[in-house]
């Protein structure tokens, strides 16, 4: 039986890999990736040029009603005279430069840490951060689109007449999701180390308050959390699919549940306090839980690590069960698979 | 072609699917004789699809049981040895219709990749093979639905209308190719509703009605069952009463000027002596043959003008 689901796995990759969608979502994810590396490399540059920016209201400038404006750190602690800003008030300036003052005992701390967000490995945990959200979305609409093909297309019909069975033919599926969400991540972490190599390459020596990067395990267990907390939006997109024998179903509900949960328990929790404990078992803020994210709106306490792993293990088993449930006993029928 | 070599390929026992209140196949118990094309013939909402999805592992009976090579039709294992188009035939439209093939056989276990040129070949979509499922007409994917159901030379194959779409020309190699399919031991089933067709390439045919099965036999026997002779004679009122009282005579009418009898066309020497021992005699007296769609238009009660079946 292992045989025949993994042979059945090798013949999906040859029905994805001739798909142009599947490369189109690698490629964003490797774009984000990318601008994940390549945002904190211009965030250190201009840290360290600047030594940090202030932003000036515009109720602080001598012209009322100009657009807010930022004053460099170094500018303002230079003692330069041509450096001073010329359209604030000196007092204003003054207290500025005291802000500038304050922030400089963490500046080479702070230089330290957005020095190591795009070096390796420290660029890693902190580029899969913007990745795996992405690639939820990413891995919900190849989902949809893997299991829905075959209702929107009627290839089930001829699928299941081929004698491949229909619980080996999902699992095969299913399986070939989660292998490529993995590759998928490798791939990204791949540019990722190429893009940081170069990154640090020109950013030039780390600055030297060391000790708060991060270490080559902390990578591969960012890592290893990316790939987890995808599997349960694969098996909700997958029970989607498969519920509503559609693929714009499954998409419609990968793309939508993501923003729509965390807008329901934003607003929720702000009118019923108990709704903190039902958000607690809900599916993204687990999966924000599970990888430390930033559970969307600010303010909300996240589910500590071992409850969002339970948590996403039940959605995965839960969802998948039902899916496969589904699968099994309904009767394949009519041009497009249903019944 | 390594099964055993069993008298019928394929058996049901009281066959039943319900949707709710539909019964759409009703305790059906068919045998399909190994080797030769079996005709699987009904009006549309005869059931004829249901039954096939039944076998081929797509529908769940509501009760009953079939085989398939003496095995339940419903194992994954069993299906390997099965070929099957039903329906119009379904492809991946961003695949060519090489790659199509490629992964069917694939997932199937079915032969080796040199066997898809030569099918491709066998269907005549050689030049066309490389290019996406999506750009095919009608009649090219029923012939790339036909050389699907053939990966793998498979002992038993399900064709479900498999001339649809097809020119004339395209009609006449699929009714070789059926042929063809059908000797060797292989056994094609083949459900159309192109009944001259059929005819010309079954040895063997069931009809289904309302999901129930109302005739099984060879064509010959189902023909024959009812055969029918005109008569023209001297006397017909008295021609009327004596062939009415031959108990093997099935009906006498009166049509067109002539009587029409159903009886046996092998006794006509028989009736032709009876009139003449009562002083009737024969001016004419000839078979009249029946064509499958005749016999299938009686028997299922469908109306010739409109084909379909009358409430």
């Amino acid at each position: 039986m292992i045989a025949h689901i993994a042979n059945l796995a090798i013949w999906e990759w040859f029905k994805l890999r001739r798909r142009w969608m599947m490369w189109i979502l690698l490629v964003f994810a490797l774009l984000f990736a990318q601008l994940a590396v390549w945002g904190s490399f211009f965030s250190y540059q201009n840290l360290r040029d600047t030594g940090g920016e202030l932003t000036v209201p515009a109720t602080l400038q001598q012209q009322q009603g100009r657009v807010p404006r930022t004053v460099r750190c170094n500018d303002l602690l230079s003692g330069d005279p041509a450096r001073q800003p010329t359209d604030l008030d000196a007092q204003v300036t003054a207290g500025l430069a005291a802000q500038c003052r304050a922030q400089a005992v963490t500046l080479p701390a702070r230089l330290a840490r957005a020095y190591g967000n795009f070096t390796l490995p420290g660029s890693i945990p902190n580029a899969l951060g913007t990745v795996q959200t992405l690639g939820l979305i990413l891995m919900a609409i190849l989902t949809a689109s893997a299991i829905g093909i075959d209702y929107g297309a009627g290839t089930l019909r001829s699928v299941l007449t081929q004698g491949t069975g229909r619980w080996p033919y999902l699992t095969a599926k299913l399986l070939t999701l989660a292998m490529l969400t993995a590759l998928g991540l490798l791939v990204a972490v791949a540019s990722i180390a190429l893009s940081s190599t170069i990154a640090g390459s020109l950013a030039g020596a780390a600055p030297d308050a060391a000790g708060t990067a991060a270490s080559w395990s902390d990578a591969g267990v960012a890592i290893w959390k990316a790939w987890v907390s995808i599997l349960p939006y694969i098996a909700l997109t997958a029970f989607v699919t498969v519920l509503a024998r559609s693929s714009a179903a499954g998409m419609a509900i990968g793309l939508g549940y993501y923003f729509a949960e965390q807008l329901i328990v934003a607003l929720l929790t702000n009118f019923f306090s108990w709704f903190q404990n039902v958000a607690d078992y809900l599916l993204v803020r687990n999966i924000s839980g599970w990888t430390g994210g930033a559970g969307g709106f600010p303010g909300t306490v996240l589910p500590d690590q071992t409850h969002a792993i339970l948590v996403l293990a039940v959605y995965t088993l839960v969802l998948g069960g039902i899916a496969f449930w589904l699968f099994e006993r309904r009767d394949v029928q009519g041009a497009t698979g249903g019944g | 072609m390594t099964t055993d070599q069993k008298e019928f390929v394929l058996e049901t026992d009281r066959l039943t699917k319900r949707y709710g209140e539909v019964t759409a196949v009703d305790s059906l118990s068919l045998r399909v004789p190994r080797g030769g094309v079996f005709g699987f013939l009904g009006p549309n909402g005869s059931g004829k699809t249901t039954t096939m999805g039944m076998l081929l592992g797509l529908v769940h009976p509501t009760s009953g049981s079939a085989e398939i090579f003496g095995d339940p039709a419903r194992h994954a294992a069993t299906l390997r040895l099965v070929g099957a188009m039903v329906e119009t035939p379904t492809f991946y439209p961003y695949l060519s219709g090489r790659a199509n093939l490629r992964y069917f056989q694939g997932i199937g276990r079915r032969g080796s990749p040199a066997d898809i040129d030569r099918l491709l070949t066998l269907v005549d979509l050689g030049k066309r093979a490389d290019s996406k499922f999506a750009t095919y007409s009608l009649g090219m994917k029923q012939r790339l639905g036909i050389a699907c159901a053939l990966l793998g030379d498979p002992e038993l194959v399900f064709l479900d209308e498999p001339t649809n779409g097809l020119d004339p020309a395209g009609v006449v190699e699929v009714r070789e190719l059926i042929r063809e399919l059908g000797t060797g031991g292989r056994t094609v089933v083949l459900s159309s509703h192109m009944l001259a067709e059929t005819e010309l390439v079954c040895d063997n045919v069931a009809v289904l009605s309302r999901g129930r099965l109302i005739a099984q036999g060879t064509i010959k026997e189902l023909l024959r069952e009812h055969d029918t002779l005109r008569l023209r004679s001297t006397d017909d009122a008295g021609a009327t009463s004596v062939l009415s009282a031959l108990p093997w005579v099935e009906a006498v009418a009166q049509q067109d000027g002539s009587l029409v009898i159903t009886a046996p066309q092998e006794r006509s020497w028989e009736i032709a002596r009876a009139l003449a021992d009562r002083q009737i005699y024969v001016s004419e007296l000839v078979p009249l043959h029946r064509t499958l769609e005749e016999f299938f238009m009686e028997i299922t009660e469908t109306d010739p003008t409109t084909g379909r079946v009358r409430t």
